[in-house]
């Protein structure tokens, strides 16, 4: 055990200060911050299992700077028993170390349920290859608490992505790829839709293609320091989730006055060429990237939707404008920017007006807005969403919103 | 025969599995496994040729840039030759360079500190060489302390790392303005000082052999050096030998003359032959023959048809293909780009290694650590070419077209190539073919083993509880499976009884 830097708890504090309003982080950053000063009793298991995973999320959580994944690993006696990736074993004795009952199972990757040999690891008794689904089913009733790791663990992700030419009649989704209790926007996947952990909580999916780093450790001190993390209706950690990128994009004022870039990289709002940002919700516009070097939009590209349930199909084609109508109810593109030159002349806030245009933020106390719906009334009829996924939010298959018990 | 299964291969990407015949403690058979499917080139199909750029690009964590660039070369190869796009601007071509050419630098270093570097450590090898003992050696820590420089410089310029979003198809989307540029060079320069000075190789050779440790010339090098030296002392090169045939597909754009900073071509029958696009294109073919694919799925893949699994094959054992050149298996990654460069530093795979051209684990780590070496400096040289008040994006980019197109391309690990088929701004057909596949994919229809399939036979096992040099030769190809798209038997039977395989540290986790 090193002993602990100064510098680095400054620096989770302050980090912890700057999370965003109404989250259990901020309400709770002092006893968390102390849960570096004080020892959890004995070393917390963690397994950390690769399903169908690029092994991203891996290595964006080795970005996370405050804390580091090594300074994390000291302080919160985490004892790593299982990860592919980092680990000194190889083989049976890899397989050997992993606790068979973690503290806390991390999983990083979709799972195939549909084909469930198209991700294993290790064997079985008889020596036949295990598959990562029956790894889950074994550890997750198991752990206190369960965390899906990126887009793919929480929804289903990449390997869900359509099979949109049909081919060899391997279906939309080619090997059943889905998250751990979502399978894109509909509540279940593979553990299930009542499917709860030792600390009575679904699993915590921590969306993104992928996740900001922070999100990893952060959640994980949330949880070690005896809080539960408030959730959002697709179980994300609401101090992570409930900004909408549209509120805080650097190019919102082109947004405003209707000035669209005809390609990424040109002056404009990126809205014409694709941009998922007021679908998406993150607080990554502020809390940036790679310790606070950049975030997508800075950048000149769109929000590709990497954050939500559904991604990718919900957000593709990439490059074109995601379906006016949802996004802005009863008005056109071009109508939004007249709409926020008038409302700014009328001395109207740009959150009224946001309001009137239908997305933006709400008030406190309102219920969040679900995934960017266009407004009911007045959409236009049969305004379906956004293309590319049938499910939408707020159907019978949602699960019931968590007790917020943030404290 | 005793079977020997070492299964999961640990700390490389992706699932990985070795099964192998050893007779008298010497490998006499080795079959690499692939262990994951997903689909890539199905997904592909069906959506703009932007879109693949994104899709593929996510595909690997690891080598997210790489695929995201080779897709990008595809695209616009497609779009130049139906005759609507004239290439991405100067400016994109070299910031696409540096780019890579940090992401060069990122791999090798968190390979060589924290991917192979262990299997030489005190923690994993037992040799009192404690500095990379995973999470715990000040060599590791410091690795990944600098690692994160390297992937804040490839966010200053994609908006994140990994998986950016700012390289795309005709160029880039940001215009970084002469600020932005000179922090991602400030950020790659401290890295270079953490590294050190590359003359003085053989004074810290000279140290680390004299078990001093002067970090005035350099900890990362310190570092590098004395992995080199504990895997020549461990008999690296002795283990792991190729059939020396290299293969690649050159990298680092001159935008003004073309030329490659690293070549194109292949080295076979103890010289090279520097290559065209073309010709390199011609020469390769797929064989599925111990894939877990249909037949027809194999063959020359700018028209075989997008892989097709069959899980029915009895003698299947991996959903890798097995990519060929002119029908012979190659090696590919940084041995091969410094062999056919005809690049020796220091001449240390000659004096240390066999031979600057004989494959074996030891000369892949020292390629590594050369090329690491060579490419840090050209890095800042391409960086300081970017004009900032010139264009980065091509005005006339458009996935509004009927074209095929090639992108080869060269990440850290060896040749990588995407085929493009266009129609009306759909895409009809598309193929991978990864780094991994021609290092560790299966045999072939000749009954040609892969690369690493070649490389273990004669490999001795003297524990086959702890096939130690296994691993090490396993690792040493850097190997990274997410994008190479494979799985293992549909059944998942094998035929023989597993033996225990113990290598690595004594009982339970990595504590910290």
């Amino acid at each position: 055990m090193q002993a602990i830097p100064d510098t680095s708890r400054r620096n989770f504090l302050r980090l912890a200060g700057a999370a965003a309003a109404g989250s259990v982080i901020t309400n709770h950053s002092t006893e968390i911050a102390s849960a570096f000063e004080r020892a959890v009793e004995g070393n917390m298991d963690v397994v950390w299992l690769q399903g169908q995973a690029c092994t991203g999320c891996t290595i964006s959580t080795l970005q996370a700077q405050y804390p580091t994944l090594e300074e994390a690993l000291q302080q919160f006696r985490l004892d790593v028993t299982f990860h592919p990736t980092i680990m000194p074993e190889a083989g049976n004795e890899a397989m050997d170390a992993m606790s068979d009952e973690p503290d806390i199972l991390i999983v990083e990757g979709s799972v195939p349920v549909d084909m469930p040999e198209a991700a294993t690891v290790g064997r079985n008794p008889d020596g036949s290859a295990k598959a990562v689904v029956d790894w889950v089913m074994e550890l997750a009733p198991e752990a206190d608490i369960v965390v899906g790791v990126g887009n793919c663990a929480s929804f289903g992700g990449w390997p869900a992505a359509q099979n949109k030419k049909g081919l060899y009649g391997l279906g939309d989704n080619i090997t059943g790829a889905k998250g751990l209790q979502f399978e894109k926007r509909s509540a279940g996947g593979v553990l299930g839709p009542d499917f709860t952990s030792g600390l009575d909580l679904p699993v915590v999916n921590l969306g993104g293609c992928p996740p900001n780093p922070d999100y990893v450790l952060l959640t994980l001190a949330t949880v070690l320091n005896g809080h539960i993390p408030e959730l959002d209706r697709y179980n994300r950690p609401k101090p992570f989730y409930e900004p909408l990128v549209h509120d805080n994009c650097p190019l919102r004022g082109y947004f405003d006055r209707g000035e669209w870039a005809e390609k990424p990289g040109d002056d404009g709002c990126l809205l014409k060429v694709g941009c998922a940002g007021p679908y998406t919700r993150c607080d990554d516009m502020s809390r940036l990237w790679n310790d606070g070097t950049s975030v997508c939009l800075n950048v000149g590209a769109p929000c590709i939707g990497c954050m939500e349930p559904g991604f990718w199909d919900r957000f593709s084609p990439f490059r074109e404008e995601i379906e006016e109508s949802a996004i802005l109810g009863p008005l056109s593109t071009t109508q939004a920017g007249a709409a926020g030159v008038v409302a700014a002349a009328a001395g109207i806030g740009a959150h009224v007006a946001r309001k009137a245009m239908g997305y933006g933020t709400f008030e406190d106390g309102e219920e969040p807005p679900e995934n960017q719906e266009p407004p009911g009334d007045q959409g236009p009829p049969g305004d379906q969403g956004p293309p590319g996924d049938q499910d939408q939010p707020g159907n019978q298959d949602q699960p019931e919103k968590p007790e917020s018990n943030a404290d | 025969m005793p079977e020997i299964t070492i299964d999961p291969t640990t700390r490389i990407e992706g699932h990985h599995g070795t099964t192998l015949q050893v007779e008298d403690g010497v490998v006499q058979e080795a079959k690499s496994e692939m262990k994951m499917f997903r689909g890539a080139e199905i997904i592909t199909l069906g959506r703009p040729p932007t879109d693949a750029a994104q899709i593929t690009g996510m595909v690997c964590g690891v080598c997210f840039l790489c695929h995201r660039l080779c897709s990008s070369k595809a695209a616009e190869d497609a779009a130049m030759n139906a005759g609507v796009f004239d290439g991405p601007p100067r400016n994109a071509v070299l910031l696409r360079d540096a780019a890579e050419g940090i992401f060069y630098l990122w791999n090798h270093a968190v390979h060589l500190f924290a991917l192979v570097g262990p299997d030489y450590s005190d923690a994993v090898a037992g040799t009192g060489f404690d500095r990379l003992d995973p999470l715990e050696g000040d060599g590791y820590m410091g690795a990944i302390e600098n690692q994160r420089k390297l992937m804040k410089a490839l966010a200053e310029f994609g908006g994140r790392a990994p998986h950016p979003v700012g390289y795309v198809p005709g160029g880039l989307a940001v215009q970084p303005d002469a600020s932005t540029i000179a922090s991602v060079k400030s950020r790659v320069m401290e890295v270079s000082n953490w590294l050190g000075p590359t003359e003085a190789v053989p004074e810290v050779i000279e140290n680390v052999q004299n078990g001093e440790f002067d970090p005035e010339l350099g900890e990362g090098l310190h570092d590098i050096v004395s992995i080199l030296v504990a895997a020549a002392e461990a008999g690296a090169a002795d283990i792991g030998e190729g059939p020396n045939r290299y293969y690649s597909n050159g990298i680092f754009e001159d935008p003004d003359t073309g030329d490659l900073f690293l070549p194109r071509g292949v080295y076979r029958d103890g010289s090279v032959e520097l290559m065209s696009k073309d010709e390199i294109v011609e020469g390769i073919t797929e064989d599925t023959e111990y894939s877990w694919y249909t037949d027809d799925s194999g063959g020359d893949p700018r028209t075989a048809k997008p892989p097709e699994p069959d899980l029915d094959k009895e003698e299947a054992y991996s959903w890798g293909k097995a990519p060929r050149f002119d029908g012979e298996s190659m090696e590919v990654g940084p041995i091969a780009r410094l062999v056919i460069k005809e690049a020796d530093p220091f001449d240390l795979r000659e004096a240390l290694g066999g031979g600057a051209a004989e494959s074996n684990t030891l000369n892949r780590l020292i390629a590594r650590a050369q090329e690491a070496l060579l490419v840090r400096d050209q890095v800042v040289e391409w960086l300081d070419a970017i004009d900032p008040a010139e264009p980065f994006m091509a005005d006339d980019w458009t996935d509004d077209f009927t074209g095929r197109g090639v992108g080869l391309f060269e990440p850290s690990r060896g040749a990588l190539s995407h085929y493009m088929d266009v129609e009306n701004g759909q895409i009809e057909q598309y193929q991978i073919i990864t780094p991994t596949l021609w290092n560790l994919g299966p045999r072939d229809g000749e009954g040609q083993p892969s690369i690493l399939e070649e490389a273990l036979v004669g490999d001795e096992v003297d524990n086959v509880d702890n096939p130690l040099n296994v691993m090490r030769t396993i690792r040493s190809m850097d190997p990274c499976l997410a994008c190479a798209v494979h799985v293992q038997g549909p059944d998942g039977e094998f035929e023989a009884e597993v033996e225990p395989v113990r290598p690595g540290m004594s009982e339970g986790g990595c504590d910290v």
